[in-house]
């Protein structure tokens, strides 16, 4: 089992590669819903004694972040008529670019980071890299959706992060996945305004008024 | 150990009442007095315990909080300042601010109180910084009570800035400290573990040092960054100012203290104490000499405190070369001499500004050169802000004599030492150019406020002044009085707390603490001598005068018919010769021509340094105000730039392990 | 304490108020009159112990204390003097400060009383003796400070006693400088020409004497003899300065005090008849040339 959990975590970061390359929202939503199933297989691959405590996990990350999130999503873009990303910030090659380099620099950092032993030397990079990832899509995409996958992806990051550190901090794992409701309340939000460009552009002019 | 903790809860829950019976008057200031005298007297009698019987030190709190001998000193004057101050402030507010509620103040001034006393009290580097900053912005409320006058708003931004200016040095300090030894556990390191790090590239000890003297020398108001002192102390109300100047500031000193303690046994490096030294002299000579041109009696108080906190220095200046040269006797005599001189100014600071708040709540007006012949009108506060003036000019037999006595003492002493610590004699000259130009300061202000003829009319309103508002004052006064004529009960326990701060070796190794008292008694017999003498010759000039009456005229007004009140002469004038001597130094410029003579005054550290640099960092902040957009999207950019920066500064100076 | 200091000190008291006496006396002789008789301040006294005094409205209970302040605190800093050139009534470690600190709250009380009139002139000779004061204050110190370096010891009485007396011939320079710094100050805290002039009938250019104007009777009466037992002070303490006494024997050293006394008064004089009283704002230079001469003693010995 040891390569399985190596392999699942590399297709996590590839994941994020695709939501970085592709321009329709359906497949972005795609991706993380995969992404989702990846992270739900992971305490499963880590821990293959099958402890009550690690399939309720499982369980719940799948329900969550494979099943009612992307639902959601989907739905969100149904309601608000939008398919593409027209305008990003940066351009599609170049965030992938941008994506290598993020991962390149958590590959080369995470081993020099101050933390105790853990299962798999790769959960720290996949964490740090797909936390980054995740910021980048919230920051450079300007649909709403996407920044919304943008924040799962980040908290995908944070998730497996908590998995590295489920021996010694038992629930911040439970902690991650609640945060998950604050993403079904954004999704709320997209569908019941019909938000269809990102979020600042709702309130730009009070937002931009605020620095003195 | 948990009456502290239990008479702290005891003075907040007084705040606490104080405010919630706001509107009840008299019920709401009886419940709050008593409180804070219950708590006050629990919360010393621990720390009073320790430093009777001089042994070890206690904890609570899991020990996150604690006392040892140079807590329980601080915590004491705290907490005796404290209590009067806050019985004061009772009927006082009451009266200068009648429309503004009055419990409110209160309360945050217990929580002002209780947030020194965690500072003093803190036994973590967390806990130290959390009542650190409580201090820092309940004091910045009380200062902004009368936030709709500007000046007010002024002092308190100034002060706000300057207290988070000193809160970032002092972070910056604990971060290099507990930094540099692996495994000191970061904010949550117990003071014990910075204990005697020894200076090396881990441990930064130069930069401590200096982080240190800016962080902690801010807040105790040390010239050239005590501009925030004097405004801030003014603006406040009186009781309010009388803690802010009595026991606020002593945190510097105190933080000062607990570094050279906790540097202890590696000596800090000379240079250290020749600072100290220098700035102790800058702050005294300039801060009097500051004092000596202001108008506003609170002002003067104020800058009156920027002079002690440098013979406070003085005497930390000597401790600390004492250390560096290796001459325990001398660091025990000049540390003993700072704690002595810091709860000698506690008491007569505060009794002054107390006097300082009745006169102004009788005249409505600070201006010293309106006031005059309130010694008819108010003679209990006259007589108790004469022991202030008496006390804070070192004259014998009152408490200032003393502590001045031993930090002279101090220094004359470098001279009988070999080496290059002899030169600090030479601040002798400072110290008493200080002690001679206090002495024209308060004159000035006890003649010109209490005697010769009202220039306002106002003293005669102010017959029949509160009993609350009087008998606070003499309870300070009679402590000064107190510690002026038993010197030998109070100089022991300074030299033991001393020791405290320089290893308790040391104490035993020179016959420390009998040294440091030796003359005490001598200075107590001849206070009584004094005091004999002049009953002595009162009597036979009492003998003398009762056998003729006395007449009683006007004052001989040299060839004029009568003085008038007019013709006294004026505070301002009274200075002039020595502003005249001392020149731009004092920053003050007189203006005359005929018919009228004024002196304009200034800061001139403010004017000079102080509001150029903050014009100039707003400009080079208003440069950077293109990163403000409003938008989200930005924020996070700013968020993910800096964690890239982070993780490739991580990258570069970490090894794989 | 020893009867011998005790003595002294007695002596001291007595022969006081000669000493304005002679100053006059030199003076008016150098100056081609005869002057009033030596002993005219103790004429002077008398009268005034038995005259009656005046008080004015404006004046509270400091007006009436503060003569007596001025003679008590006078009296207590001879006390810390060892006058008989080997030991001090009192003595303790730092009592040099407990000196100045004594003539300081002499200085305080008198000043007090003299703003307690609400007088313009008395308020103007207050402001000068206290800027004067602030400038006399730290030379003083230094010639402390210089003795102390010199002779190792706290206690005034080691200062100008035998510790003084063992290290004497190898530090004349400094305590030269010394002694002239001493002098200076002498004549500004006993407000002689050119710092003041005693003489004086223009209340303007008075420093001292405006301080006093309203006092009367008694109470002058004891102002004008602190004044004379503060000359007398500062006085033995140049003689000490001098002529170390420590050696000689008590009745010698007695001796020795008397006469130096004596000269000191004699030279105040010849330094009154040859001189114009400075102007007021050049005093301060004056009197921080006596500081610097005490720092370059202070300086010497620091070598």
């Amino acid at each position: 089992m040891h390569s399985f959990h190596e392999l699942l975590m590399l297709l996590v970061v590839l994941t994020n590669f695709w939501i970085l390359g592709t321009t329709r929202l359906s497949a972005a939503i795609r991706a993380v819903a995969i992404q989702g199933a990846l992270l739900a297989a992971l305490p499963l691959a880590l821990d293959p004694g099958l402890s009550p405590h690690v399939l309720g996990l499982a369980v719940g990350t799948l329900v969550v972040k494979t099943i009612l999130l992307p639902m959601f999503l989907l739905r969100a873009i149904r309601e608000a008529a939008i398919r593409r990303e027209i305008e990003p910030l940066i351009g599609y090659t170049a965030s992938i670019l941008l994506g290598a380099a993020i991962v390149a620099l958590a590959f080369s950092v995470a081993p020099r980071l101050p933390l105790p032993e853990m299962e798999s030397t790769l959960l720290v990079p996949v964490a740090l890299s797909t936390a980054m990832i995740g910021l980048l899509v919230l920051t450079t995409r300007s649909k709403a959706v996407t920044q919304v996958t943008g924040y799962l992806i980040f908290e995908n990051g944070i998730y497996v992060f908590g998995l590295s550190q489920m021996e010694r901090v038992p629930f911040l794992v439970e902690v991650g996945v609640l945060l998950d409701i604050f993403v079904g309340v954004f999704v709320m939000g997209i569908v019941l305004f019909h938000i269809n460009r990102e979020f600042d552009s709702l309130d730009s002019a009070r937002l931009t008024e605020l620095h003195d | 150990m948990s009456f502290f903790g239990a008479g702290l809860a005891l003075i907040l829950l007084a705040g606490l009442s104080a405010f919630l019976l706001e509107g009840h008057g008299r019920l709401a200031g009886g419940v709050f007095a008593t409180g804070l005298v219950g708590g006050g007297v629990l919360a010393a009698w621990p720390a009073l315990g320790l430093l009777g019987t001089m042994d070890s030190s206690l904890s609570v709190a899991g020990g996150a909080f604690g006392m040892d001998l140079l807590s329980a000193w601080f915590l004491v004057l705290l907490l005796v300042v404290g209590m009067a101050t806050g019985i004061y402030g009772v009927p006082y507010l009451a009266k200068a601010h009648p429309h503004r509620g009055a419990g409110r103040i209160h309360l945050v001034f217990t929580i002002l109180l209780v947030s020194v006393a965690g500072v003093f009290a803190a036994r973590t580097v967390g806990t130290f910084l959390a009542s650190w900053e409580v201090m820092a912005i309940s004091a910045y409320l009380l200062i902004m009570v009368d936030h709709d006058q500007a000046p007010v708003r002024r002092a308190g931004f100034i002060y706000l800035v300057l207290t988070h200016t000193s809160t970032l040095a002092l972070v910056a300090m604990f971060a290099a400290w507990t930094g540099g030894e692996a495994g000191g556990g970061g904010w949550t390191a117990p003071f014990d573990h910075l204990a005697g790090a020894s200076d090396g590239p881990l441990f930064p000890m130069t930069l401590i040092l200096l982080l240190a003297l800016g962080g902690f020398g801010i807040k105790a108001g040390i010239v050239p960054v005590h501009f925030w002192l004097p405004g801030a102390h003014a603006a406040a109300p009186s009781h309010v100012s009388a803690f802010l100047s009595g026991v606020m500031i002593k945190s510097g000193i105190y933080g000062l203290l607990r570094v050279l303690m906790l540097l202890h046994p590696v000596p800090p490096p000379a240079w250290w104490g020749w600072t100290l030294l220098a700035l102790g002299l800058g702050s005294a000579v300039l801060g009097v000499l500051w004092a000596l041109a202001q108008h506003d009696i609170k002002r003067l108080l104020a800058y009156h405190s920027v002079e002690n906190i440098g013979i406070i220095l003085l005497g930390l200046g000597v401790g600390a070369l004492g250390v560096a040269y290796h001459q325990p006797a001398l660091a025990l005599l000049g540390v003993a001499g700072a704690l002595v001189h810091t709860l000698n100014h506690a008491l007569f600071k505060s009794l002054l500004f107390l006097g300082a708040g009745a006169v102004v709540l009788a005249a409505g007006t600070r201006q010293i050169d309106r006031l005059g012949g309130f010694a008819r009108a108010m003679p209990l506060t006259a007589s108790a802000f004469l022991v202030g003036s008496l006390a804070i000019v070192g004259l014998p037999p009152l408490n200032g004599f003393v502590s001045e006595w031993m930090i002279f003492r101090g220094l004359l002493e470098t001279g009988t030492l070999p080496g290059a610590v002899r030169i600090a004699s030479l601040a002798v000259v400072g110290l008493a150019l200080t002690g001679a130009l206090a002495l024209a300061c308060f004159t000035k202000l006890y003649g010109t406020v209490f005697h010769g003829m009202p220039r306002s009319g106002a003293p005669g309103m102010a017959r029949g002044v509160d009993a609350g508002l009087i008998w606070p004052q003499w309870a300070l006064a009679t402590a000064c009085i107190g510690v002026g004529v038993l010197p030998f009960v109070v100089v022991p326990v300074a030299a033991g707390a001393a020791g405290a701060v320089l290893g308790g070796t040391v104490t035993r190794s020179v016959g420390g603490i009998d040294r440091v008292a030796e003359g005490s008694t001598a200075v107590a017999g001849a206070a009584l001598g004094l005091v004999l003498v002049l009953a002595l010759i009162g009597w036979i000039r009492w003998r003398r005068g009762s056998r003729k009456a006395a007449r009683v005229g006007d004052t001989w007004a040299c060839a004029y018919p009568r003085v008038t009140s007019r013709m006294q002469y004026g505070a301002s004038s009274y200075a002039a010769g020595l502003m005249a001597a001392f020149g731009p130094m004092t920053g003050s410029r007189v203006v005359s021509h005929a018919g009228s003579f004024h002196v304009q005054v200034a800061d001139p550290v403010l004017d000079t340094v102080g509001l150029p640099v903050w014009e100039r960092v707003s400009q080079a902040a208003a440069r950077l105000r293109f990163l403000q957009t409003g938008r989200l999207r930005w924020y996070l950019i700013y968020l993910i730039l800096s964690l890239v920066a982070l993780l490739l500064y991580l990258w570069s100076v970490t090894t794989t392990q | 304490m020893s009867v011998s200091s005790l003595l002294s000190l007695l002596v001291l008291l007595a022969l006081a108020p000669v000493l304005p006496g002679i100053a006059n006396r030199v003076k008016s002789a150098l100056t081609g009159r005869r002057g009033a008789p030596i002993l005219q301040l103790y004429f002077d006294l008398a009268k005034l112990w038995r005259r009656g005094v005046v008080y004015s409205r404006t004046t509270t209970v400091i007006f009436r204390l503060a003569p007596v302040a001025l003679v008590a605190t006078t009296l207590l800093a001879a006390w810390l003097v060892p006058l008989d050139g080997t030991t001090s009534l009192v003595t303790f470690p730092g009592d040099l400060v407990a000196f100045a600190g004594l003539l300081a709250l002499g200085r305080f009380a008198l000043v007090l009383g003299a703003l307690d009139t609400g007088s313009s002139f008395e308020g103007m000779g207050a402001s000068r003796e206290v800027t004067l004061a602030s400038f006399a204050e730290p030379g003083l110190f230094l010639c402390f400070t210089a003795l102390v370096l010199a002779t190792g010891d706290l206690h005034l009485e080691g200062m100008l006693g035998r510790p003084l007396a063992a290290v004497w011939p190898a530090v004349v320079p400094s305590l030269l400088l010394v002694a002239t710094s001493l002098f200076i100050i002498t004549l500004a805290e006993t407000s002689r020409v050119p710092v003041d002039d005693p003489l004086t009938h223009l209340e303007l250019t008075m420093i001292h004497e405006v301080m006093v104007l309203d006092h009367s009777g008694p109470d002058l009466a004891l102002i004008l003899y602190a004044a004379a037992l503060k000359m007398a002070l500062l006085g033995s303490l140049i003689v000490s300065v001098l002529v170390p006494r420590a050696t000689l024997g008590a009745p010698v050293a007695l001796g020795v005090l008397v006469g130096g006394l004596l000269l000191v008064a004699t030279v105040i004089g010849v330094v009154e008849s040859v001189m114009a009283r400075l102007r007021m704002n050049r005093i301060p230079q004056l009197l921080v040339a006596a500081a610097a001469l005490a720092g370059f003693a202070v300086i010497l010995l620091l070598r």
